[in-house]
């Protein structure tokens, strides 16, 4: 055998090992069958929904079912990839770890944030199939109307931030702690008090307000990820003299829960905050942010020593933070004064 | 001839426990170089060391006459290292899991196709090629693992107990892979509780305890270093006291070596065990033409050499 050569132009060897390994037999393909399904199954089930709605004297114009057919998808999609993408993650670098293959991969010229990024490429790349393989289901809600392609780019723009970030907060865990088992309940928990906090805070605000019953500073919900999707699947919200058994946004009245603080009544009616924005923002910020801890995490010494990617990191970091505060305007909404 | 491997006041410390203190290894070219300690010796953090898995708090570590750098990277290129508690890739088939280490050295299509075939070719796997890593027995995941550490072609080889968990077939095999590979040309370097093993296989051995190596050299070099005199086994044809007489009284002033302690074997009467002090293969024979002019029936007449276990034994026992 000769020697070998180091410089090489091929794909990340450990996006190749996890595919290989994730895609085997018919469990993936099981899993994309049956999430398929279940979509279909809840898209019919949301409209059934909706026409027993008319039946009892709500008005549902054919606009309106599209609406809330698309409120409804979008809302099991983020559920399905708040609950994934940690899962798919949190076990990457703990696992190797655990199973005693990290120091066999330290020991080969593989760089450990090439590790990092085939981990979390292949773990996401998975979850971007579901997401994609979605596609055909959604575009039904285009036949009923009321909503533009636009907002379905929107949507997918979202639902693939927030599957980056909440698999780059499970990637930190992995490389933060020994145990997947720890990893994945301190992700877990992350994600719940990022949702969870915003939620409840969003949800008090008005009752602990001064003068009471103030609307939710937009502040509060910009790291929702389902406050996001409420501001952008909220095209029409429903005005407050309305009956609607959907509440403020079409579909299910479990999305009004998540309304709170987006959709703001004012003089002239009611006015959907674009809060979805500002989530973008920040979600890039913190995954740039998270990932750059993660690259120093994984190294097995001289971890806390500045390296030439720390720069690239930091130019990326203050990119980010500039465009966002040149970018105020577009992203930094007002809410309406109130009524 | 450049050594392999060359280790100037190779210093470790966790904290403030001290797990290696001022080594100085030369290794060979060529050679297969034993590690014997027990546990918490230091032998895995050499190893590590050497890898450019850890980093030396003092002291210098050269591969090839090649300085390790501060991140290590040079042993990626030079060193092919098989921790002692390695793990596998369930499920993965066995070429696919050279094939993954293969990526990762940067092998391109051809070269990787040709390498995994030699490699379980050399191993011994090619039949079992398609079958997943998990359905492998321990030997065979244990000559896989021997395996992915070859991917890149190193001129050294560091074995971290490479033995421990095989049944006596599978150390048979692993020792006949390791001379295999020693006549390519590899520099290997193992660590092991299996003394004899060691003896039998290696050209040099180290005996490291507490992080301070205390004797390293070939294997005779060092058993003579410890061994200090010899041990002959005398079987006598006939009753053993006119011998154990003969052997007491030796003349004085007669090229005869210092005889230390004559002893009857507690299991065969007609044996004697004879401690010499300072034997030579000279004084030796002087010995035994001494006892036949004697007239006593030597059937036979042979130097035991201890082995390694109990030199192991004695020099930790020493050192505690």
């Amino acid at each position: 055998m000769k020697n070998v050569q180091f410089i090489s132009l091929q794909p990340n060897p450990i996006i190749i090992k996890e595919l290989r390994i994730r895609m085997r037999g018919i469990r993936p393909y099981a899993i994309l069958t049956i999430f398929l399904i279940a979509l279909v199954a809840a898209g019919y089930g949301m409209y059934h929904l909706m026409l027993r709605q008319a039946l009892f004297g709500g008005s549902m114009l054919s606009f309106q079912v599209g609406q809330g057919l698309f409120s409804g998808l979008a809302l099991c999609e983020i559920c399905l990839i708040v609950f994934l993408a940690p899962a798919m993650t949190s076990g990457a670098i703990s696992s190797e770890r655990e199973q005693l293959t990290y120091e066999m991969l330290l020991a080969t010229p593989l760089r450990p944030a090439s590790i990092l990024w085939g981990k979390l490429v292949a773990a996401l790349s998975y979850i971007f199939l579901l997401i994609f393989a979605a596609v055909p289901v959604f575009s039904v809600v285009l036949m009923f109307g009321g909503i533009a392609p636009w907002d379905l780019l929107k949507v997918f723009l979202l639902l693939l931030i927030t599957a980056i970030t909440c698999g780059t907060i499970g990637l930190f865990c992995s490389s933060l702690l020994r145990r997947t088992s720890q990893a994945t309940v301190i992700s877990y928990s992350a994600i719940l008090v990022l949702i969870g906090s915003t939620m409840m805070a969003g949800s008090l605000w008005s009752y602990f307000s001064g003068p009471i019953w103030q609307p939710v500073p937009p502040e509060l919900l910009y790291l929702n990820p389902f406050s996001a999707l409420i501001s952008i699947v909220t095209v029409t919200p429903a005005t407050s003299t309305d009956f609607f058994f959907g509440g403020d946004v079409f579909g299910l009245p479990l999305l009004s829960q998540f309304a709170a603080g987006v959709v703001h009544y004012g003089p002239n009616g009611p006015v959907v905050l674009p809060i979805y924005r500002a989530t973008i923002v920040f979600y890039l910020i913190l995954t740039v942010a998270l990932y750059w801890i993660s690259t120093h995490l994984v190294l097995p010494r001289r971890r806390w020593i500045p390296r030439w990617s720390d720069v690239t990191f930091a130019v990326l970091l203050a990119v980010l933070i500039g465009g966002t505060w040149l970018t105020h305007d577009w992203w930094r909404v007002l809410p309406p004064p109130s009524i | 001839m450049t050594n392999a491997i060359e280790t100037t006041n190779l210093t470790r410390r966790y904290g403030k426990t001290t797990a290696l203190a001022n080594l100085n290894l030369s290794v060979a070219q060529g050679s297969i170089y034993g590690f014997i300690g027990p546990n918490g010796a230091g032998k895995t953090t050499t190893l590590r060391l050497l890898a450019g898995l850890l980093e030396p708090s003092s002291g210098e570590i050269r591969l090839l006459n090649q300085k390790l750098s501060g991140s290590g990277t040079e042993a990626q290129r030079l060193v092919g290292y098989m921790p002692d508690f390695f793990g596998v890739y369930d499920d993965l088939r066995v070429w696919e899991y050279l094939d993954f280490f293969a990526r990762c050295y940067g092998l391109d299509h051809a070269r990787r196709r040709t390498t995994v075939e030699q490699l379980l070719d050399l191993v011994d796997l090619t039949p079992r090629r398609n079958d997943f890593v998990q359905n492998l027995s321990r030997g065979m995941q244990q000559r896989l693992c021997l395996a992915h550490a070859l991917v890149h072609d190193p001129p050294i080889l560091l074995l971290d107990e490479p033995a421990s968990g095989l049944d006596p077939r599978a150390r048979v095999e692993l020792r006949e892979l390791l001379r295999t590979l020693r006549e390519m040309g590899k520099t290997i370097v193992l660590s092991s509780h299996i003394l004899s093993e060691l003896a039998e296989i290696c050209t040099e051995i180290g005996i490291i305890d507490c992080g301070q190596m205390i004797v390293s050299g070939s294997v005779d070099a060092v058993r003579q270093q410890l061994q200090g005199g010899s041990h002959l086994r005398i079987r006598i044809l006939g009753a053993v006291e006119p011998a154990v007489e003969a052997l007491q009284n030796t003349p004085a002033a007669s090229r005869l070596p210092a005889i230390a302690e004559v002893r009857v074997d507690s299991s065969d009467e007609r044996v004697l065990h004879v401690e010499l002090a300072n034997a030579t293969e000279e004084t030796q024979a002087a010995l035994l033409t001494h006892l036949v002019t004697s007239g006593i029936l030597v059937s036979e007449y042979h130097a035991q050499t201890e082995n390694l276990e109990n030199l192991f034994l004695r020099l930790t026992e020493v050192m505690s």
